[in-house]
């Protein structure tokens, strides 16, 4: 058993040192795998940070209604006595004050010009009143100060100061007649509200013609997840021709476009992964056929067979391996981090950041494996099986 | 023995390679078709928006309606031919995931601006007489069934109709067709008056406005005399030509498109790198062969044209095998993706490229194997081999 492991080591051994002589081909498979592996976690990095850029938004212990039939918040339309209804239905949490945690918001589309690509672009800007802002417990101000109330000031995402020019504080910024200040920077932990600007909603609703409606009313669960409660007084009161639902599973409703580019990534890397395939397979014969006589010298010496086999599969695994962790670097370097920008549900720009996390390397190295594993194995094969005698001849 | 025989013969010698080569060739060119065709889809509403019509739309956001006093306002400033209004329905049939593009417009005025619209004169007649009436794209026709004299109810997830609820019924009173096939006609009209006052709000406004000048060197100006004149209103204009418009909301899909071909670009660059390097090798290994053929008297030019032929049979079978199937794959795709993108097809342009870099393939990685088998002395190749 030892001596076995002992030849498969020489043999090992003896194929990687000899891999200069073979440079340029296996350079090509190590090329060929770090291409489909970088691939595969350009796509699937993207469409995680996609992911929990919309995830993060969400709470199960807040409330979010709509207009019935409304897919998005830019198509719904409640008035101030729907709020005020539900303000006062059961299942909602009060504050100290026995104040209802109800926040009526507004949500117009204004445009900023994108940095990388100096077009104009769809930005949210929401307007928001003090209980909106205590509901979404992440948001913090990292830079200025809060809006004044009844003020054209605003405060903006630290998304959209990352991909949009002239939000820096300070800065005026113009939308149809209307000039804003811009007087602070907030971060809510990386999810899609940081895509946005935020105002004073009553200033919004004047400046924008709305008079006293709103677009979607936010709302504290008493118990976090169970909406029963609201949707018991939207069903008995035919004023409220709302839709509840928790804001979690609106964002995950709102997030599953970018879950097709996932698809879509996994399967061009499929594909790719059976042209990269086909490139290695061509290196590994090729360099089984270089050694035909190296490995029939071996086993004329009482190699076995077996360490043939492995010694050219351990050589394909190398290979590929090396190739599989070069993507992965480059994909890391390329990609982690790396700010994107899109169109979301509701015509406007979502702002998210491509995140490579642990896992995704282990589906890189999986991929990286299978390749190496597959493009070895057959050559191995054909390694162990030539007759000595067939070696010899062909190598000469 | 001619060229091609032994062409033949060098390049099945080992079957197996050539199969694997072929194949790396063959998946490079098949995403190559795919994603290229699937981003000229995404453009094709740029390509195809008439250069004389402008867009005037709310200047925070096209979202964001106009009064309609701003109609009449702008068909009399100087230069404009034509001008209609149109508001976004956004309609479905049935589940809210059946979207079916829905317009409300001014009818006579529709027409006349968009000539893409062709329409037989008496379905127009009737459209024009009926408040209820719809007028149907060929294409969003056919795909769902209907046909005229049909009642159809359509909701939208934007208005409310004054019964309550949020359907309107309609009856198609006509089937249109586009002037060429690549209009897209998966789209349908209705008329603005009976949309506008059967809906709880929203009265009075428009979406936004499609006009025709009287001469495209005049767009400029007319862009400027439209946005000069509401400046500092309640609602101030952005006016833009359809194109530039069409432009501006494809780039918002924003730089996610431009990673995704980036990637792609760069694999398909990488595996015919990779490629190439083997059927480079394959040359490189057959020295001694090249140079038995030479001592036998095939002079140094035909046995150049012999090796870079095979490269280039190689990269053009597999490239055209990915292109092939590329193109069978679209046209199975074509149907179910046709909402999202109705313009899926394997243009001219592509197939040119994709022959272009076929044929530098073949080139690149015969021209130097091919090079070095002319210029091979044969008395070093013996005594190296």
């Amino acid at each position: 058993m030892t001596s076995l492991l002992a030849q498969i080591i020489t043999v090992t051994m003896m194929n990687i040192r000899s891999l200069p002589q073979r440079l340029w081909m296996s350079l090509a498979m190590v090329l060929a795998s770090a291409v489909v592996v970088a691939i595969l976690l350009a796509f699937l990095a993207m469409a995680e940070g996609f992911e929990s850029t919309m995830n993060g938004a969400g709470s199960d212990r807040v409330a979010v209604l709509m207009r019935e039939g409304s897919a998005a918040e830019l198509n719904s339309v409640v008035s101030r006595e729907q709020v005020n209804l539900i303000a006062e239905s059961p299942g909602i949490a009060r504050d100290g004050n026995n104040t209802p945690l109800v926040s009526p918001e507004l949500y117009v589309v204004v445009d900023g010009l994108k940095k990388s690509s100096a077009t104009e672009a769809n930005i949210p800007l929401r307007g928001i009143n003090a209980e909106g802002m205590a509901m979404r417990e992440n948001m913090q101000l990292i830079e200025g100060r809060m809006f004044t109330p009844g003020t054209n000031e605003l405060i903006v995402g630290a998304g959209v100061l990352r991909e949009f020019d002239g939000f820096a504080i300070g800065e005026e910024v113009r939308f149809g007649k209307n000039v804003w200040t811009v007087v602070g920077v907030f971060s809510t932990g990386g999810n899609v509200f940081e895509s946005e600007l935020w105002a004073d909603v009553t200033v919004i609703q004047s400046h924008y013609d709305r008079g006293s409606s709103y677009q979607i009313i936010r709302a504290q669960l008493a118990t976090p997840g169970d909406i029963s409660d609201l949707e018991k007084t939207i069903e008995q009161e035919p004023r409220l021709n709302l839709e509840v639902q928790t804001e979690s599973a609106y964002f995950a409703g709102q997030g599953k476009q970018l879950q097709y580019m996932a698809i879509f990534g996994r399967v061009i890397s499929a594909i790719m992964a059976l042209g990269a395939l086909a490139g290695a397979l061509n290196t590994m014969y090729t360099s089984v056929a270089d050694r035909a006589r190296e490995i029939a010298t071996l086993r004329t010496l009482g190699f076995s067979n077996f360490s043939a086999f492995c010694g050219t599969l351990i050589e394909a695994l190398v290979l590929a391996a090396t190739g599989g962790l070069l993507g992965s670097v480059a994909a890391f370097l390329f990609f982690d981090g790396l700010s994107a920008s899109t169109l979301g549900g509701s015509f406007t720009q979502v702002v998210f950041s491509f995140e490579m996390s642990p896992d995704l390397f282990a589906q890189g190295a999986k991929l990286a494996l299978l390749i190496g594993f597959v493009s070895g194995f057959f050559p191995a094969w054909r390694a162990a099986r030539l007759p000595v005698i067939v070696a010899f001849r062909a190598a000469t | 023995m001619n060229n091609l025989y032994l062409i033949y013969k060098n390049m099945t010698r080992k079957p197996l390679r050539l199969f694997l080569t072929c194949f790396a060739i063959f998946i490079a060119f098949l995403i190559f078709t795919a994603v290229t065709t699937l981003k000229s889809a995404l453009n094709s509403g740029i390509d195809l928006a008439a250069d004389d019509r402008l867009v005037v739309v709310n200047r925070i956001n096209f979202t964001k309606s106009l009064p309609i006093a701003y109609h009449r306002k702008v068909a009399a400033i100087e230069g404009v031919k034509d001008v209609t209004h149109v508001n976004w329905f956004g309609g479905y049939y049935q589940d809210a995931k059946n979207q079916i593009v829905t317009m409300a417009v001014d009818p006579e005025s529709y027409l006349r601006v968009y000539e893409e619209v062709v329409l037989e004169p008496e379905q127009k007649a009737s459209w024009l007489q009926a408040r209820q009436g719809i007028l149907l794209g060929r294409k969003l026709a056919e795909a769902q069934g209907w046909k005229i004299g049909d009642k159809i109810p359509l909701s939208s997830n934007i208005f409310s109709n004054k019964d309550g609820g949020h359907s309107w019924d309609f009856v198609v009173s006509g089937i249109f067709d586009g002037i060429d096939e690549h209009y897209d006609t998966r789209y349908a009209l209705i008329h603005y008056k009976y949309f506008i006052e059967t809906q709880t709000f929203g009265g009075d406004w428009i979406g936004w406005m499609t006009l025709v000048t009287e001469d495209p060197s005049l767009n400029q100006q007319v862009a400027d005399a439209i946005d000069n004149s509401f400046a500092n209103s309640q609602n101030e204009t952005d006016t833009s030509t359809e194109k530039a418009f069409n432009k501006a909301f494809i780039e918002q899909i924003g730089n996610i498109g431009l990673i995704i071909f980036g990637v792609v670009f760069m694999a398909f660059f990488t595996i015919l790198v990779v490629v190439g390097n083997t059927m480079a090798l394959a040359v490189r290994e057959r020295t001694g062969e090249i140079a038995v053929l030479k001592t036998l008297g095939f002079s140094a030019k035909r046995v150049f044209a012999m090796v870079l032929t095979e490269s280039m049979l190689i990269a053009l079978i597999g490239g055209f095998l990915g292109l092939a199937v590329g193109w069978v794959i679209i046209e199975g795709a074509k149907s179910s993706m046709a909402q999202f993108l109705p313009n899926l097809a394997v243009g001219g342009d592509i197939v040119g490229q994709a022959l272009l870099y076929m044929i530098l393939l073949g080139l690149v990685t015969g021209l130097i194997p091919a090079y070095n088998a002319l210029r091979l002395n044969i008395i070093t190749a013996f005594n190296r081999s």
